[in-house]
């Protein structure tokens, strides 16, 4: 998997192209956790490349949701394939991250 | 119709993504829909990733048989290893209903893989697991 880091102003956008797995995401987690530590709150993720998620990426993802929440940050997903978004609606979490249908609504929301 | 794939890999987390893309190859010249090779991907990813970190309890090297079934309106997917005995059945289920501050963060890869799913079924013989999994077309 690649992961593109990109800051704008103060949003953080993450690109992933690839799958999102056992193998691959620990190497999210030590882009995505530091920088939440460093008092960073707003996270755009790009998933337009990302073919494939399993339970270890949203293990990583759920891990930086919770730590945003504590600093009312907010994580918003943006051009979601429809397998992947399969995976977010069986595992409930659907509610929990919001899913743009491109970065540029999603910047306009994170910023609302 | 009836074609097998059969693999077999060592307890490595990177062995994974080799062995579901040679399945998804496989598939692909059978022209078998990338929705299926998705759902079968992430339920064999799911359980090798179970076993390969939670199922042994020494650093050894260990193998783990995969054999893939394509049938006519459905495939079969049997996973054989030496690891520690789990029975998907016995797994808790989460609450996918929770909010962000109830949410486990873990217990998720056993329930995805029941819905992906159309059956599954655990046994276990002479220290041996084996888990086949079916879903039709």
């Amino acid at each position: 998997m690649q992961i593109n880091v990109e800051k704008i102003e103060d949003i953080y956008i993450i690109s992933l192209e690839g799958n999102l797995d056992s193998n691959t995401s620990g190497a999210l987690e030590k882009k995505l956790i530091p920088a939440i530590d460093q008092n960073n709150t707003k996270f755009i993720l790009d998933f337009s490349k990302l073919r494939y998620i399993s339970s270890a990426g949203l293990r990583v993802l759920l891990g930086a949701a919770k730590k945003l929440n504590q600093f009312r940050g907010k994580l918003i997903l943006c051009s979601v394939k429809s397998d992947v978004k399969e995976v977010f609606e069986i595992a409930g979490l659907l509610p929990i991250f919001p899913i743009c249908d491109d970065p540029e609504t999603a910047a306009s929301k994170i910023l609302d | 119709m009836n074609k097998q794939l059969n693999l077999q890999i060592h307890n490595k987390i990177p062995e994974i993504e080799r062995v579901c893309e040679s399945i998804a190859e496989f598939c692909r010249e059978h022209s078998i829909s990338d929705k299926i090779i998705f759902s079968l991907h992430l339920a064999l990813d799911e359980i090798l990733t179970n076993i390969i970190t939670y199922g042994y309890s020494d650093q050894n090297d260990h193998l783990i048989d995969i054999r893939y079934s394509l049938h006519n309106d459905y495939f079969t997917l049997e996973i054989e290893d030496d690891s520690n005995p789990y029975d998907p059945a016995n797994a808790p289920t989460p609450d996918v209903n929770a909010c962000l501050e109830d949410r486990k963060i873990g217990g998720l890869g056993i329930y995805l893989i029941k819905n992906m799913m159309d059956e599954i079924k655990y046994s276990t013989k002479n220290g041996k697991n084996k888990l086949i999994l079916t879903k039709k077309f």
